[in-house]
């Protein structure tokens, strides 16, 4: 249990506070001048001064981006599905889905806000979408074309329904590259909201704007200070779906299931 | 489809198609004249074949003379180019859904327990019942598996996975049971134990099974009958009558008899006479 600490906790968060240290080090022994980076303890004092507007905002970009997920993730699930079932649906729409990756999807976000409002979430929650869906849909169709076929074999000489046979083997044994695709989506998800909030003109604001207007108005504490904070919701993001992953699969790291029912079936084996 | 038969040999229960003495026995399973082709290779030439129920038949035979061909028509994931297969009387070709059915590999799924992998077949048929699961229990408790209910398949040994997949076979409730090599990747030890193990269970359980493999001392040492296949073309070139005494143990892989059966057959795979 320690050696897990030490391992999964404490060398990771080590690792960050190096690379904040190494980041001091650089602006107080090449005398970077404030304009150009501030010291990450005024970064982070300039975010914490400002909080008191900064939190609406964070919670407008959090928003953006678990709804721009979570549909991303869906959609990106749904298409994996019906281009692993229908031969015609996959040719068809491979294409497609290396277009819409090839295109620089800051170039879309022009058009994809003029179509969808400017004072509004919806561009934003889309962009997040076009970009957490590929990863999920490649890895998820990788999952499914690889299932193992004598499975299915053994499952067709049960006599089993496609149906069945579709929730009972086949998307359990996708889970595993559904999250990889997921933790993907989950590291690129802020990005996407980012983008969407640079090129929307939201009237009550957002991080993306107010980064901005601070770049003009040379406060530079409060750029570095809110760009680490976006890396710290990409982190904490890609943190949860680790541990949604953890929680879902728990046959990859334990022995048994129910192990409060393990001790009484002992029990009862013990009386025989 | 009921043919009677009296035992010809001496004072064994079972004779050597596994017809108990004075008991009318019953053809369970009947193919004739099946055939399979893929491409310009022959893989199954027409091949006749009845099993008795109740029977232990093992098929031997090297690498592409059929035998997995011929299981995977029997269970219906291949249509045979000609000829037809009964099971108890009914026509079963191209359907699925009749036979019990088990791999070398286990093929447990991971994400699922011992017991909820026993019920698998419920599961992708018509959901697991309150019987379904009481009688996992009630089969891997008598078979030694009781307190490894709630274990994931990966905390299991070789063997004991095998085990379970073989428990999973037998709660379909199927009359005929296809194992192919179900013990193929086990060390020798192991095997042995299996293989007295699934003679056990065989004999409690009155199930007819159909075996394929690889050595020829295990098709010996299980079955009432041993079939033995030749490729290019695909067919049964012998059908050799096992009368040695059940039931069996290590000691029968001695036997003047065994021996005699054995040479026979390790003739047929590997001599001249061939």
């Amino acid at each position: 249990m320690r050696a897990r600490v030490v391992g999964w906790v404490l060398l990771p968060l080590a690792s960050i506070g190096l690379l904040l240290l190494a980041w001091e080090l650089v602006v107080v022994v090449f005398h970077v001048q404030p304009y150009i980076a501030p010291r990450p303890l005024a970064a982070i004092q300039a975010v914490i001064d400002k909080w008191g507007v900064l939190w609406p905002l964070v919670l407008g970009i959090l928003r953006e981006t678990v709804f721009g997920f979570a549909g991303g993730a869906v959609l990106g699930f749904l298409f994996a599905v019906a281009m692993s079932k229908v031969r015609v649906v996959r040719r068809l729409l491979y294409p497609q889905l290396i277009l819409s990756q090839a295109v620089p999807v800051i170039a879309l976000a022009f058009p994809l806000t003029a179509m969808l409002g400017f004072d509004s979430v919806r561009p934003i929650i889309a962009i997040v979408i076009w970009i957490v869906f590929f990863p999920v849909t490649v890895n998820v169709l990788d999952g499914l074309a690889h299932v193992d076929q004598d499975l299915l074999n053994l499952a067709k000489v049960y006599g089993a329904s496609r149906w069945r046979t579709f929730f009972q083997i086949e998307v359990p044994a996708t889970i595993s590259p559904l999250f990889t695709g997921l933790k993907i989506g989950a590291t690129y998800a802020i990005t996407g909201s980012f983008i969407g909030e640079s090129v929307s003109a939201s009237s009550s604001g957002s991080i993306a704007l107010t980064i901005s207007q601070a770049n003009g108005n040379n406060e530079e504490g409060l750029v570095y200070g809110l760009t680490l904070l976006l890396a710290a919701i990409g982190v904490a993001f890609f943190l949860a779906v680790v541990g949604v992953e953890a929680l879902s699969t728990p046959w990859l790291r334990r022995t048994t299931s129910r192990p409060w029912r393990r001790r009484r079936l002992a029990t009862s084996g013990a009386d025989q | 489809m009921t043919h009677e038969f009296r035992s010809l040999l001496r004072g064994s229960p079972r004779d050597a198609q596994g017809y108990i003495e004075g008991v009318p026995s019953t053809v369970l399973l009947e193919l004739s004249a099946v055939a399979k082709t893929f491409g310009d290779q022959v893989v199954l030439s027409p091949t006749d074949l009845l099993i008795t129920e109740g029977s232990f038949v093992s098929i031997v035979g090297p690498s592409g003379c059929g035998k997995s061909t011929l299981f995977n028509i029997i269970a219906g994931l291949l249509a045979p180019d000609a000829g037809d297969v009964t099971l108890a009387g009914r026509s079963v070709v191209g359907a699925t859904g009749h036979v019990g059915y088990m791999l070398q590999k286990d093929l447990l799924v991971p994400w699922r327990n011992v017991e909820d992998n026993i019920t698998m077949a419920a599961r992708l048929t018509r959901g697991v019942t309150a019987a379904d699961r009481d009688e996992a229990r009630r089969v891997a408790q008598r078979y030694g598996l009781g307190e490894f209910l709630d274990h994931y398949p990966k905390a299991l040994s070789g063997g004991m996975r095998q085990r379970v997949a073989f428990m999973r076979t037998l709660v379909t409730h199927q009359s005929l049971l296809l194992l192919d090599e179900p013990f193929g990747a086990l060390d020798a030890q192991t095997r042995l134990d299996m293989q007295r193990w699934l003679l056990d269970v065989w004999r409690e359980s009155g199930r007819t099974v159909l075996f394929i493999t690889h050595d020829v001392d295990e098709s010996i040492f299980l079955s009432d009958r041993i079939l033995v296949m030749s490729p290019r073309p695909g067919r049964i070139v012998a059908d050799i009558a096992n009368s040695l005494a059940r039931p069996r143990d290590v000691d029968v892989l001695t036997d003047p008899h065994f021996v005699e059966i054995k040479g026979h057959v390790l003739r047929l795979l590997y001599g001249a006479d061939r």
